[in-house]
């Protein structure tokens, strides 16, 4: 018999984003509505196909993130209005989650200007969070019930984004996935709109989940069930869409350029796309030395300002093998 | 100190066992402190008061050493393990520090005949082989641009296990092959240290070079005079740090202050395992003040060249790596001339050139950017609207601040942390959760 699993759903809910996507403009337009609807029957589907399965639901929000449902704290079971027509556990899940999604856009402040969005705290939070469920501990005495630990559930996340890479995330996000890897927790990544997020699919590589690029978003429902939904047990046996080219490549500190031949400080381990004589990270200085050295192996004529080398593996190998360090 | 256990002793009920669990206490208190030598005498009297002879302990004591309180439940127990934990991350400095990076270590394993005393179980040695693989895990987890490599001393030579290597499968398969590191014979320290320090002689100075020496024997047998080894060592600039498991001898001591390293003597399985592993964080580089800092590299900090690679995948058409010319279809392209490798961060077979993957230098940096201790919450009358639940995982906080928790220093008898810079409350678990693995504060998110 295999686990229950848990799955800890991070949802991006960047106004401007979902505003976007909407547009009829869009090859697919998918609102906001049409998401949550779809993405509550998904939600609905993995409590229904075990009954120990648990499901946690944190959002994003510009410069907050906040749990929305848990569902070891059935807080406030409000009672009042039940629907006989529909499963119980499935209409706490849905009404909580729509109730607390419309709380929180209704305060965000009006400014026109949009803070970027909280990924960073949303994912941290989902960690905690499974760190409390997979350590029940005794030492908060209103805590945990008591649980076997055979019953206790294989962890995952499933970040679902629509906003683009935030920069300024880089090492907390990294921070995050390695956190990940250590509690064994699996980062599914369903990139629901906007461009490829580089961060992410580190994040889907480095854990073995699997990174989903939505091209047809009126099918989100089908692709959340075929690739999100079994559980990391069961994708040995199921073959799960997984990134075929994950790019290494790093951002320099000093020009955010994508390099494939850095310059990296021996103290601090900052990126530079040319030799620069003090790191301005650490306030190291570099030997002249070193710098005349690393100068005269670049080839000529590369001038510092070469890091649009985006993409295209094929023409990045500018530097002549006839330069050895 | 000596008060302190008293208490403690009568609190419980006067079983043995509760000195177990001071042990653990103590060894916290000092915690990362300079105060081993003061641990070294802890060692005596925990020794003399709490099993007269090591064979007389049972093979594993894991259920004496929480106790119960009076209730029953191990609150208590689990919030002095907490306690101490805090403490000793608290007294670690919470500024940015520089710290080495780039590392060098080699082990050395005492395999000679002191290494079957069985006063550890299961041996000695068995012990530090799994505490080694233990070790190499997590060291490389730590240090991913570091390299490894073993030495042995066993029948007075040293013997060469495993090649300075940054791959933890290499170093790991060197342990794994039991029967050829049975211990035989006596040790030899001068003739390890030596092949250690001659196979360091030619790193790069932005590296550090450190040699881990866990020691079985008390004697050595040198051909020469170990000092000059000592000499060399500090003339090197390597850092030699020493795990006795016997007791402690003048010589490792001596190494140890004078390259800079760390010496201990370990008490019990558990305390050897703690020696070893305040040994993974990457050591912050000192001062060239100190005359005497040697084992400290100096600040000669440097640029160095690195290629991105890129991966390709399961799915390309199988090509000869250039490492070990086998047909595969996965490998890394370096970016300099494109000759496949296998397995990052290594140095290009091919051109030289240092190949890693941007995920290996960021999981240093949080080295760098530390998350600043959280304070723990004594009362909640100065905050208008305490939080009902933790910020990270929701849980909810007790209502009242429990009695029955001795009020420790830096514990919260709220269960609640609060962050400095974005005041949201953490409950404790997610305390020790967001310092020792996130590294990464959930309400500033950075």
């Amino acid at each position: 018999m295999d686990k229950p699993s848990h799955i800890s759903v991070i949802l991006d809910l960047s106004p401007s984003q979902w505003h976007l996507s909407s547009l009829p403009e869009n090859p697919h337009p998918l609102s906001l509505r049409s998401f949550l609807s779809q993405l509550l029957a998904f939600l609905n589907l993995h409590i229904a196909s075990k009954h120990e399965n648990t499901l946690a639901v944190f959002g994003a929000f510009p410069s907050k993130s906040v749990m929305l449902y848990s569902s070891t704290d059935p807080e406030a079971d409000n009672t009042e209005n039940v629907n006989p027509n529909m499963y119980h556990p499935f209409q706490v899940v849905d009404s909580r989650v729509v109730t607390r999604i419309e709380e929180e856009l209704e305060s965000l402040d009006q400014s026109e200007e949009e803070a970027p969005i909280g990924l960073v705290g949303a994912l941290t939070k989902a960690l905690c969070y499974i760190n409390r469920i997979i350590h029940p501990s005794a030492s908060q005495s209103s805590g945990t019930t008591s649980e076997d630990p055979t019953t206790l559930p294989d962890p995952r996340i499933l970040v679902l984004s629509v906003s683009p890479d935030l920069s300024t995330s880089y090492i907390p996000i990294m921070n995050s996935i390695f956190s990940a890897q250590k509690l064994k927790v699996v980062i599914d990544v369903c990139k629901v709109y906007g461009p490829d997020t580089v961060f992410l699919e580190q994040a889907a590589h480095l854990t073995g989940g699997s990174y989903i690029y939505l091209d047809r978003r009126d099918a989100l429902l089908q692709h959340l069930i075929m690739s999100h939904m079994p559980s990391p047990a069961l994708r040995k046996l199921m073959t799960v869409p997984t990134q075929d080219k994950i790019d290494f490549r790093a951002a320099c500190f000093c020009h955010k350029n994508i390099v494939d031949i850095g310059f990296v400080c021996s103290v601090c381990l900052s990126i530079f796309c040319a030799p620069v004589p003090v790191c301005s990270t650490c306030r190291t200085k570099f030997p002249i030395k070193t710098l005349q050295r690393l100068n005269a192996s670049r080839p000529p004529g590369l001038k510092p300002a070469n890091g649009a080398l985006k993409t295209a593996p094929s023409t990045p190998h500018t530097r002549g093998p006839s330069t050895p360090r | 100190m000596a008060p302190r256990k008293d208490i403690d002793y009568m609190d419980g009920e006067s079983d043995s066992d509760v000195d177990v669990i001071d042990d653990s206490g103590d060894r916290g208190k000092k915690g990362k402190g300079k105060a081993i030598d003061r641990r070294k005498k802890d060692k005596g009297k925990g020794k003399s008061s709490e099993q007269p002879y090591a064979w007389e302990a049972s093979y594993t004591r894991s259920w004496d050493t929480v106790q119960e309180d009076e209730a029953g439940s191990l609150t208590s127990a689990v919030a002095d393990l907490v306690a101490r934990g805090r403490r000793r991350r608290l007294l670690a400095p919470a500024n940015a520090i520089r710290r080495t990076i780039i590392r060098h270590l080699i082990i050395i394993l005492d395999l000679s005949a002191s290494m079957l005393d069985r006063d550890m179980r299961p041996t000695r040695f068995g012990l530090t082989l799994e505490y080694a693989r233990e070790f190499i895990v997590e060291w490389f987890d730590q240090n991913p641009l570091g390299q490894i490599g073993l030495v042995g001393m066993r029948a007075g030579l040293g013997e060469r296990l495993s090649e300075m290597s940054g791959n933890p499968q290499d170093v790991l398969k060197a342990l794994s092959e039991r029967h050829k590191l049975e211990p035989a014979g006596e040790p030899s320290l001068q003739n390890a240290i030596d092949m250690a320090r001659t196979s360091m002689s030619h790193l790069p100075t932005h590296s550090s070079r450190e040699i881990l020496i866990i020691f079985g024997s008390l004697t050595t047998v040198d051909p020469g005079n170990i000092h000059d080894t000592l000499d060399a060592c500090i003339r090197d600039r390597i850092r030699v740090s020493v795990v006795a498991l016997a007791a402690e001898m003048k010589i490792c001591r001596e190494f140890c202050d004078k390259t800079g390293g760390q010496f201990g003597v370990a008490m019990n399985e558990g305390h050897f395992k703690d020696l070893l592993f305040e040994l993974i964080p990457p050591p912050a580089q000192r001062a060239l003040s100190r005359a005497a800092g040697a084992g400290a590299t100096n600040l000669a900090a440097d640029l160095m060249m690195m290629g991105f690679p890129v991966r390709l995948p399961d799915t390309s058409p199988p090509t000869l790596c250039v490492c070990h010319s086998e047909l595969k279809s996965e490998g890394f392209l370096c970016p300099r001339c494109s000759a496949k490798v296998c397995d990052v961060p290594t140095d290009c077979d091919i051109c030289g050139l240092m190949i890693v993957s941007s995920p290996h230098l960021a999981r240093s940096y949080h080295h760098l950017f530390p998350v600043k201790p959280y304070q723990a919450v004594t009362t909640l009358d100065d905050t208008s609207t305490p939080a009902k639940s933790c910020h990270a995982c929701a849980r909810s906080f007790p209502e009242a601040a429990a009695t029955n928790v001795a009020t420790t220093e830096g514990l919260s008898p709220l269960g609640r942390y609060r962050c400095p810079d974005c005041h949201h409350d953490f409950c404790t678990d997610c305390d020790v959760f967001v310092h020792d693995v996130v590294h990464c504060c959930p309400g500033c998110g950075k």
